[in-house]
């Protein structure tokens, strides 16, 4: 737990003193709404339920994937990601301590990216505004237990930008399925599809548990 | 603490087609001093990221430290400092120093932190970002992040490189001083005079194999300095 903190610590300092993951993820979400806005057919109701919730969570995905792609990237510098590896420590709590950044960066980008969705969009998201940051929180939550663990494989190899979305990507259909469906169902009516969050959930917890287990071998050269 | 022996039997590193350390057999007691040297490219740092437990041998056996199958108990024996400084750009000498005792699980971080940098005259630079830090005095702090946890085992890859004179002299105590604690110490260096200043015996790698072999025994310095050029054949240089 403690190395967990202390991962998180350096994190968050490194992140506030370069400001090299947070405006990016931000910018870049909020400049693939506007796109996706553009894209649609004129005419298009602003509101297009059909669409909207599947555009938003194109943007988390691609924040994310640029956040955490980043995160492991600053461990290349000076080789600080050999010192994790020294470290003396069930390397699962790296993984957490990693992930947990992770999240939070991407929750505020989250934050910001649904404000500017909702009004791009002309959607009502004040409403469900609840369980809304629920399946936005259990989403992430997923997006960075997998993104995560596949940063840390992908980071050595010789094209890691390309190698995590392509390694994470087809693992993130079963955990976009629901968010996008219970979206969609907030947006519609209010209400979310049956079952939704508690795929989630599962979904969240299979992946933070195995790769607690995994990051062990992860950091090995 | 004492230091760790190492035993290595017939360790083979390869990368692919190219074979990095080939077949080194190699025996160093606990609380000695061992210097490696070599040309560029003999396999030097590859060994040392072997003993580290950074890689894995392709081939061979390696016992580092007492018997233990928790991996995680080698690695609180092991101080190790590579070509890189492993420190955080963004993170100050003190956080880094302060991270690197967390790591380690140190009961007082912190309180290390300050011990070290004062131990290794950084006081003045304590809150100076590590991307500030000239190559010199980023190998100060590195060094000082090596020995945060007072390793068993410590390996040095060129610890000298881009250190002044007085840094220069410093570290050599403080190597000294390992050395007086039974602390047992592997330096990669291409400085033959360093090495026989150092070690209490020397090997020379080439090509990935151990070329040459030589125990200080009960001569002085500048005795070990004159039979170290002589198994090498080379009067006054490097290897």
């Amino acid at each position: 737990m403690n190395v967990l903190r202390a991962v998180l610590w350096k994190d968050l300092l490194a992140e506030w003193r370069s400001r090299d993951r947070a405006p990016a993820m931000v910018v870049f979400a909020l400049l693939t709404v506007v796109v996706l806005r553009f894209s649609q057919p004129a005419g298009t109701p602003a509101g297009d339920a059909l669409a909207a919730p599947g555009l938003l969570w194109v943007a988390y995905v691609f924040a994310a994937v640029l956040g955490m792609n980043r995160g492991f990237a600053q461990e290349l510098e000076n080789e600080a990601l050999s010192g994790l590896a020294l470290a003396p420590v069930d390397r699962g709590w790296i993984y957490l301590g990693k992930a947990l950044s992770n999240l939070l960066l991407l929750a505020l980008a989250q934050l910001s990216t649904a404000v500017f969705f909702a009004v791009v969009f002309d959607v009502d998201l004040a409403g469900v505004a609840a369980p809304f940051l629920g399946v936005a929180l259990l989403g992430a939550v997923g997006l960075t237990a997998a993104g995560t663990l596949f940063a840390g494989i992908a980071v050595r190899t010789r094209f890691r930008e390309v190698m995590l979305p392509l390694l994470l990507f087809p693992l993130l259909v079963p955990l976009l399925v629901p968010c996008v469906q219970a979206t969609a169902g907030l947006l519609r009516d209010g209400s979310l599809p049956e079952g939704a969050l508690e795929l989630l959930a599962v979904y969240d917890g299979v992946f933070l548990i195995a790769s607690f287990l995994l990051f062990e071998y992860v950091l090995d050269e | 603490m004492t230091g760790w022996a190492i035993e290595a039997r017939g360790l083979e590193k390869r990368f692919g087609p190219l074979r990095a350390l080939g077949a080194l057999d190699l025996s160093v007691p606990g609380g000695s001093a061992l210097a490696v040297v070599g040309p560029n490219g003999a396999g030097k740092s590859t060994l040392l990221r072997l003993l580290a437990g950074l890689a894995r041998p392709t081939a061979g056996t390696l016992q580092v430290g007492p018997p233990q199958r928790d991996r995680r108990r080698r690695r609180a024996g092991v101080g190790y400092l590579g070509h890189a400084s492993l420190l955080y750009p963004a993170l100050t000498a003190r956080e880094n120093l302060t991270f690197a005792g967390r790591l380690y699980g140190l009961p007082a971080p912190e309180a290390r932190a300050a011990e070290l940098l004062a131990r290794h005259g950084l006081e003045a630079f304590a809150d100076r970002r590590a991307g500030e830090f000239s190559r010199g005095m980023a190998q100060r702090v590195a060094i000082a992040r090596a020995l945060v946890h007072e390793p068993a085992l410590v390996l040095l890859d060129e610890p000298f490189t881009g250190l002044d004179p007085d840094a220069a002299d410093a570290l050599a105590g403080r190597l000294a001083e390992l050395r007086q604690a039974a602390r047992t110490l592997v330096l990669v260096t291409h400085e033959l005079a360093r090495a026989a200043d150092f070690a209490d015996r020397v090997v020379v790698l080439r090509r990935g194999r151990l070329e040459v072999d030589v125990a200080r025994g009960d001569g002085d310095t500048a005795g070990f300095a004159a039979t170290l050029r002589a198994a090498l054949g080379r009067p006054g240089g490097a290897p």
